[in-house]
């Protein structure tokens, strides 16, 4: 059953990552490279048509910048990885075609990640892996790792200004585990008691509110934004409903061409 | 992999735990690296599919 689920799996991750790669790469990843020419300040012309009269683009980057630690002109460059001040340039992929490929392993890797915590939540809840099962927990797995965190910290392009880090990891990684613990109550627990625990599990995170970001002026165009995380969503149910669907299917390819594997 | 099988020659719902707990804690750690380890080259490495999948970043 182990060898079963890690290759459905990795079978389904890596399909997965395939479409979710190409949407990124088509329609995250430019503007991400837009809001890093913002960012840096290489696009002070256009960003001057956003600022108030009189504002020079120095003066409202300069603060975006100063909530970060970024260096370098590419956004992906920080320098001071370091603590105690040391600078020592990080690594980070060249542009263009390099940092296309660590985009894509990243994506794979995270799929993989995804896929097996979906196939671990099927089998927990006694589920038969079908593609149909399959969709449903990855439409779940969507709204927990998603849907709910969006709403608390929408999409973020580089630049925009935001609470530190560690808060809204905190934040992110505990209305993951609420909502799915409150779809688990409610979806497969259903005892009255259950759905009403799974309902508070739900709301709680956003009761309690997301780290508060700083409402600090960005040179970044509005448009991008929205665009951004309006797209960041779409993107994610397409690489969820990947996952589901092809776990199941590949579930059920693995034990039809290895029976022996299943009970090994 | 084929270490952990041989481990499994317990009973049908030892081998069910065993296989989701082994998924889970894989899956998890995968999920890590990809959206959260701090590590500044895994940062950067990740850094567009984090943006993209709205995982905090920076």
């Amino acid at each position: 059953m182990m060898i079963r689920l890690v290759s459905a799996a990795l079978v389904a991750g890596f399909l997965a990552a395939v479409v979710a790669t190409g949407l990124q790469l088509a329609l995250t990843s430019p503007l991400i490279i837009a809001a890093e020419r913002y960012e840096s300040g290489e696009a002070t012309a256009p960003a001057a048509l956003w600022m108030p009269r009189g504002a020079s683009p120095a003066s409202l980057i300069v603060p975006v910048h100063s909530g970060h630690d970024h260096g370098g002109k590419d956004h992906g460059g920080k320098t001071d990885g370091v603590e105690g001040g040391e600078v020592a340039p990080a690594w980070q992929p060249g542009p263009g075609l390099p940092r296309m490929v660590f985009t894509a392993l990243a994506t794979l890797v995270g799929g993989v990640g995804y896929a097996l915590l979906l196939g671990a939540a099927l089998i927990a809840c006694g589920r038969e892996p079908s593609p149909e099962t399959g969709l449903r927990f990855a439409i779940a797995g969507f709204l927990a790792v998603a849907l709910a965190p969006a709403l608390g910290l929408p999409p973020e392009l580089p630049g925009m200004e935001a609470a530190p880090l560690a808060e809204r990891q905190f934040w992110w990684i505990m209305t993951a585990a609420a909502t799915a613990m409150g779809l688990y109550l409610i979806a497969i627990r259903r005892s009255s008691i259950a759905i009403a625990g799974g309902l508070v599990l739900l709301v709680a995170p956003h009761l309690a509110g997301a780290p508060e970001t700083s409402h600090t002026a960005s040179a970044l165009p509005p448009g991008y934004a929205a665009q951004f995380a309006a797209r960041s969503l779409g993107i994610a149910f397409v690489f969820w409903a990947v996952i589901g669907l092809a776990f199941g299917w590949a579930w059920n390819s693995v034990g039809r061409k290895s029976p022996a594997t299943s009970h090994a | 992999m084929t270490t952990n099988t041989l481990v499994l020659t317990g009973t049908r719902s030892n081998e069910r735990l065993g296989a989701v707990l082994m998924a889970a804690f894989l899956g998890l750690g995968l999920v890590f690296m990809a959206g959260f380890a701090p590590a500044m080259a895994l940062h950067n490495a990740a850094h567009d599919f984090r943006h993209a999948q709205n995982f905090p970043c920076h």
